[in-house]
């Protein structure tokens, strides 16, 4: 079955002053996908949510469509099919949680009645029904950041932008809002989310776009990236006697660890294991714990920036 | 679809006053400034009473409206709520016009109970209501006027208050000392007078003189007219630099590439 595209970005460029923070990005995400921005600090993740969302114009170059409708023609349109969630809870701290769902309800134009019938719905499904009345300040980040996914369903949007969601919440929150972004998935919501835990754009999404200084420098799948990018895997061993020199000249990047293990890496596993076993019972040296480590997703972002970040310096150089 | 954009204004509008009302900022400038002033103007001195109604009456007017509009965008910068607004399907000027009508309610009911007080006591000094008309016609543009003023200044992209309290005094002070608030402003030399010009104020209190006093520097329909003029120039500065300085309370430091110090760490 085709899938409508949800959102079309199409050389998205913003600068300050001098300085480009983001820079002439493209891509496409599907009505359904969980997409996650990876990046470092100032890689131009918030910027670029920000310039979807509306929070800043677009400049002369850049398109964005949500849904077939451009965002620059029809910005309150485009603006009623998202729900954000912000990194930083942006609820008035001096309005109860009720009061924060009425006022946001009316701002997308919601009726009386929507409203209480979904506040209610919403209220009880992330737990915050007892908190109804509370002022939000006296609640904790795990509870603020509830009601900020609250307030991003209230008016059903097909679309949902999480930055950074799960960011400095106790491990039961974060696990109440993962849990939470993969029911999103069943109710068919397109979500953007970005994020710095490797292991949670691992799990939840379907597709990952790098960034690093403006620009995305990859885009695929988390399995695929992690095969594409970095195609080593990690063999770890212990021997018993010390067999480095040797072994060095047939395995390049031998290392020994402060335990007195050994590990080196490996592109073709099959292979290296044959050579090993070959090396170590030709020279009677009895090798133990043999393990296979795979590259993971975090690595392969290391990887990634790093090699990126050269490349920029050379070119600056 | 105008309907739902007026509630939405309206919504804002009511925040606003619910929860800037009484923020410190806008009780000390708004309230406890003026009373002070007013205090220290008429203390030990003998000024004829509709001197003293006209003066009390407009700088109640002036200060009130320019308490709540320059403290909403750097307190709700600061807070975070700014950006949900703008993410919200609304356009800036509805979120402008939201604080301005937040700021002027604020200044026609406190300004209105002020001069209610006045007349109750002493009826004579509105002895019509063509009067009573033309005085409170002249307290709503002065709140808008005040209010748009500022929110001007707080397009400022600054989370603090402090900042744009200061410079509200820096301009409010010479506006209110260069009107003629204090003395008539037929009794000002000539040169004070091309000074008077400068400051809406001024025009407001000849507004006033106008009602109170039945006779005025200028016209009174220039009066107001000058004061319609000021509102509409003042709105659509606003909207023009607010559209600029918008985008910059939201930290572009925060979006400064990775240092390269921090980038041997993560190799590391």
């Amino acid at each position: 079955m085709n899938k409508n595209i949800a959102i079309n970005v199409l050389n998205l460029t913003k600068k300050f002053g001098d300085f480009t923070a983001v820079n002439d990005v493209s891509f496409k995400i599907l009505e359904g996908e969980i997409v996650g921005i990876l990046g470092p600090n100032g890689a131009g993740k918030t910027t670029t949510l920000r310039l979807l969302t509306g929070v800043y114009k677009l400049e002369e170059r850049g398109k964005v469509e949500i849904f077939n409708e451009d965002l620059n023609n029809n910005l309150i349109i485009c603006k009623k099919k998202f729900g954000i969630v912000p990194e930083i809870s942006n609820v008035y701290s001096d309005y109860t949680v009720l009061q924060n769902i009425t006022f946001s309800g009316k701002m997308y134009g919601l009726s009386k009645k929507e409203i209480e019938i979904r506040s209610n719905d919403l209220l009880k499904r992330f737990e915050l029904i007892n908190k109804k009345n509370s002022k939000t300040k006296t609640l904790s980040k795990g509870l603020k950041q509830r009601l900020n996914l609250c307030l991003a369903l209230l008016h059903e949007p097909p679309i949902l932008i999480l930055d950074e969601p799960t960011s400095g919440l106790d491990p039961f929150s974060v696990k109440i809002m993962r849990d939470q972004i993969l029911e999103f998935r069943n109710e068919n919501k397109t979500i953007l989310i970005t994020t710095h835990d490797m292991k949670e754009a691992q799990t939840i999404c379907d597709r990952i776009l790098i960034m690093n200084k403006g620009k995305i420098i990859a885009d695929a799948n988390p399995e695929v990236l992690r095969k594409k990018f970095r195609s080593l895997s990690i063999i770890k061993f212990n021997a018993e006697k010390a067999f480095e020199s040797n072994f060095a000249k047939v395995f390049h990047d031998l290392i020994i660890k402060p335990d007195g293990s050994y590990n080196f890496s490996s592109e073709n596993v099959l292979k290296d294991l044959t050579d090993l076993y070959t090396f170590t019972s030709q020279n009677q040296i009895k090798v133990s714990d043999v393990k296979i480590q795979e590259t993971s997703l975090e690595e392969v972002f290391i990887d990634l920036i790093k090699k990126d970040s050269i490349k920029e310096d050379f070119k600056n150089d | 679809m105008i309907e739902e954009n007026l509630i939405k204004i309206w919504v804002q509008s009511i925040k606003n006053i619910n929860l800037y009302i009484k923020k410190g900022p806008v009780i000390i400038f708004g309230l406890m400034f003026p009373f002070f002033m007013a205090l220290s103007w008429v203390l030990g001195r003998n000024i004829l009473i509709n001197q003293i109604f006209i003066g009390i009456t407009a700088m109640t007017a002036f200060f009130t409206a320019t308490a709540i509009s320059p403290v909403v965008l750097p307190i709700e910068t600061r807070e975070k709520s700014l950006e949900r607004i703008l993410s919200a399907p609304l356009s800036l000027n509805q979120i402008l016009i939201g604080i301005l009508i937040a700021s002027s309610l604020y200044s026609m009911i406190i300004t209105s109970l002020i001069a209610g007080i006045f007349i109750i006591i002493f009826p004579s000094l509105l002895n019509s209501l063509i009067y009573v008309f033309i005085f409170w016609l002249g307290i709503l543009l002065m709140s808008i006027l005040g209010s748009l003023l500022g929110l001007l200044v707080s397009a400022h992209p600054t989370d603090q208050t402090s900042d744009v309290m200061l410079m509200m005094n820096l301009i409010k002070f010479p506006l209110l000392f260069i009107s003629g608030i204090f003395i008539p402003l037929d009794l000002l030399p000539l040169s004070a007078i091309i000074l008077a010009f400068f400051s809406p104020l001024s025009f407001l209190t000849d507004l006033f003189r106008y009602c109170v006093n039945g006779h005025s520097f200028f016209p009174y329909q220039l009066d107001i007219l000058i004061l319609i003029i000021w509102i509409v120039v003042l709105f659509l500065i606003n909207a023009y630099i607010h559209s600029k300085t918008m985008p910059k309370r939201f930290g572009e430091s925060r979006s400064m590439p990775m240092k390269k110090n921090q980038m041997q760490g993560m190799q590391k």
